[in-house]
């Protein structure tokens, strides 16, 4: 491959099998789908604001707009900004590769993920949408209660889905194993790699037990089998030990990377290696593995019995041990060292309270009996949107002010990004911090009225979801602000605290990079 | 050379994928079968041939009741004959249900089955029940369906089950094939 051949147009995007074109793609694809259900998110706390039904008398819509945000937001903005955005874009410049391993196979998974979300907006507009929560259970799920092809249509879309991430979890395993510059031991390897490569690994376990599931769910409502049909000999049960088998890593998939980024963060604008290394990465597979062996803890009211349901606490309890670890090895880090709170660690910071946030309030729901009575109430939704959404959202919000100089040439303007920070952590939290209350009182989720009881904490976390929006919007805005007024970044611009390799290629980084392999003497900036 | 290394990992992951599909679908008759020999979430024993009924009888009495169930899609009438009973563990008993197709066609219906508490299924062992096989009613039609069982003398020897008094076998009778067209739309 020559350095001249740089395809323009068209061409270069459709055909792409560059690494950091594709990573473009998936986070402009991610930004899409984040305004989409991030839409739809406001449109539901329009309707929440009072009690009664204000906006949306169709309640089958407002099942709809909830699956959809959750589907939306889980495959189609964490997963792919995360994961095939900041993934692609960065893991061979850490690692010092010129490339993925498969370059084409990349492109296929960009493309399929594309169609993915197509087809999710096609399910939306047909037949009454899928209005089915996007854990999908049966039997609300089946063909009794929805006959349309939505439903269909919306398992399609996760299949492809689906198939777009093993393509790019296997890619992304193949480039780390094998491809790494001489010198670039594993335990030398950047924390964002290791995150990357345990997430991969997660999505190759899970993502084909969600889709044997789904398959089931597909032949249960068009070809006459019983999976999840008690009168059948099936169990509808079934279907969440498999949902959750999945949907739990799931979580993690979403989590992991923004652990690696965050390592980045911290330890570039300490100025100080990340504390822990070795115990940091470990943790992340500790994580990655306990993840697997803890999902029944979403069905503590199915009727398990008494021993499993104990079995589950206990399990569940421990993955606060790993994650505890990174926790406080952030901190050691950030401990001693010379802060410099630019907008990335900004963001980084916020990520960290919000994380133990929402981590607190994970351990309370782990308790069997406490669950009984939180199940499915808005303290739940404020536990997993702390950990999950905005706790993701944030280290992408990161991710996006540290590499933008990299990605685009065009460093962000620093008073935009610390106004945005601030619009943003205000916004959340007075969005979702009153949820723990209602949760608490009893509010159920995923119903559009409530009594008046709700009424006060429900305006507040309103408002929250108004101040989040123009956070939002102004964030499009910086967008636009440094791509077309950004000064020019130079190769590095974070000073002696950024060492990995991504910042000793000049900013932005040239089509082709690392065609000669940088030689790895010592660890770069990770011991 | 390099590819080729790529090519053999990539080959590995994509076993590994489908190892893990497999595994999805495998986990139906694999939970099952463990359910069956463990007892597991209230799947009572089937006991099969000459199992040592009545050979250590204990002569502790132990109560069981007996659930019964129709779906809504099945038009039948489902009851048991008595609704308790009482038997001496390790002692072979016969109950009887009567079932009666009040419906207008015949029907063919197909009974589910759980035993609680839960950590007395392994001990509660069927010899012969109508739920092995699905059953069909003429329109009108009124049969009594026998199922025979036992309660295994080792449910003395479990510290934690031993102090069950009370079993309560359930049935569910579901038709045999889904009523509603899955194909409907």
């Amino acid at each position: 491959m020559s350095a001249a051949h740089h395809p323009t147009g068209w061409r270069r995007w459709v055909y792409s099998t560059n690494h950091k074109d594709i990573g473009t793609m998936y986070i402009v694809l991610s930004m899409i789908g984040a305004i989409i259900g991030g839409g739809m998110s406001w449109y539901i706390r329009l309707e929440l604001a009072q009690p009664g039904i204000q906006f949306i008398d169709d309640t089958q819509l407002y099942n709809v707009m909830v699956t959809a945000h959750g589907f939306l937001m889980v495959f189609f903005v964490v997963m792919p900004a995360m994961i095939g955005g900041f993934g692609n874009w960065f893991v061979p410049l850490m690692i010092g590769a010129p490339d993925m391993s498969f370059p084409r196979m990349n492109n296929i998974s960009f493309w399929l993920l594309a169609a993915a979300l197509v087809l999710l907006v096609l399910a939306g507009v047909t037949g009454g949408g899928p209005g089915t929560g996007w854990t999908v259970y049966p039997p609300l799920s089946s063909a009794t209660y929805h006959p349309g092809p939505a439903v269909d249509l919306a398992i399609l879309s996760l299949h492809v889905a689906g198939a777009s991430s093993i393509l790019g979890a296997i890619n992304l395993i193949t480039t780390i194993v094998n491809m790494r510059a001489p010198g670039m031991t594993m335990h030398r390897a950047p924390l964002f790699v290791w995150a990357i490569l345990v997430t991969a690994f997660l999505l190759l376990l899970a993502i084909p037990v969600l889709a044997g599931a789904l398959t089931m769910l597909l032949t249960d409502r068009n070809f006459g089998t019983t999976f999840f049909v008690p009168e059948g000999g099936g169990d509808p049960i079934l279907w969440q030990h498999l949902f959750w088998f999945f949907g739990h890593p799931e979580v993690y998939i979403i989590i992991i990377p923004a652990f690696g980024i965050i390592s980045q963060i911290i330890a570039t604008f300490s100025k100080k290696p990340v504390f822990g290394y070795l115990g940091m990465a470990y943790a992340m597979c500790a994580i990655g593995f306990v993840g697997f062996v803890v999902w029944a803890h979403h069905m503590y009211t199915v009727g398990l019995d008494v021993n499993t349901r104990a079995y589950f606490v206990l399990a569940t309890m421990v993955i606060a041990v790993p994650t505890g670890i990174k926790i406080f090895s952030w901190l050691a880090t950030m401990w001693g060292g010379s802060i410099e709170l630019k907008t990335p660690m900004l963001f980084a910071t916020g990520f960290i309270a919000l994380f133990v946030a929402g981590g607190v309030t994970g351990v309370v729901l782990s308790n069997a009996g406490m669950d009984v009575a939180l199940h499915d109430t808005y303290y739940v939704v404020a536990h997993f949107h702390y950990v999950l959404s905005i706790a993701a959202v944030f280290a992408m919000y990161a991710g996006f002010y540290y590499w933008i100089g990299k990605m685009s040439g065009r460093q962000y303007s620093e008073t935009l990004g610390k106004i945005h920070f601030w619009a943003s952590f205000v916004g959340v939290n007075l969005l979702f911090f009153p949820q723990h209350f209602l949760g608490a009182a009893g509010m159920p989720r995923r119903i559009p009225d409530y009594p008046d009881a709700y009424a006060g904490w429900n305006m507040v976390s309103s408002v929250g979801a108004l101040i989040t929006a123009i956070g939002t919007f102004f964030f499009l805005y910086i967008v636009w602000h440094t791509l077309t007024r950004g000064r020019a970044a130079e190769a590095n611009p974070w000073g002696v605290g950024a060492t990995t390799l991504e910042w000793t290629v000049p900013s932005p980084a040239p089509f082709h990079t690392h065609e000669d392999l940088p030689k790895i003497e010592a660890a770069q900036g990770v011991e | 050379m390099t590819n080729r290394r790529h090519i053999y990992t990539a080959a590995s992951l994509f076993l590994l994928v489908a190892g893990m599909v497999g595994l999805a679908f495998a986990s139906v008759p694999l939970y099952r079968l463990f359910c069956q020999v463990t007892g597991f979430g209230g799947t009572p024993r089937v006991a099969t041939g000459g199992l040592s009924t009545g050979t250590d009888s204990s002569d502790r009495q132990i109560t069981v009741r007996f659930d019964s169930n129709v779906n809504s899609a099945l038009p039948w009438r489902f009851k048991p004959v008595l609704r308790q009973t009482s038997v001496r563990i390790g002692e072979e008993k016969l109950a009887l249900f009567t079932a009666e197709n009040i419906g207008e066609k015949a029907a063919t219906g197909t009974a589910s089955f759980n035993v609680t508490p839960y950590k007395a299924a392994r001990y509660f062992a069927k010899v012969q029940c109508f739920c092995f096989e699905e059953q069909r009613l003429e329109a009108g039609q009124k049969v009594d369906m026998p199922v025979s069982f036992f309660v295994d003398p080792e449910i003395l020897d479990d510290p934690n089950a031993r102090d069950v008094s009370t079993i309560t076998l359930s049935y569910t009778f579901f038709p045999a094939e889904p009523e509603g067209d899955a194909n409907s739309w």
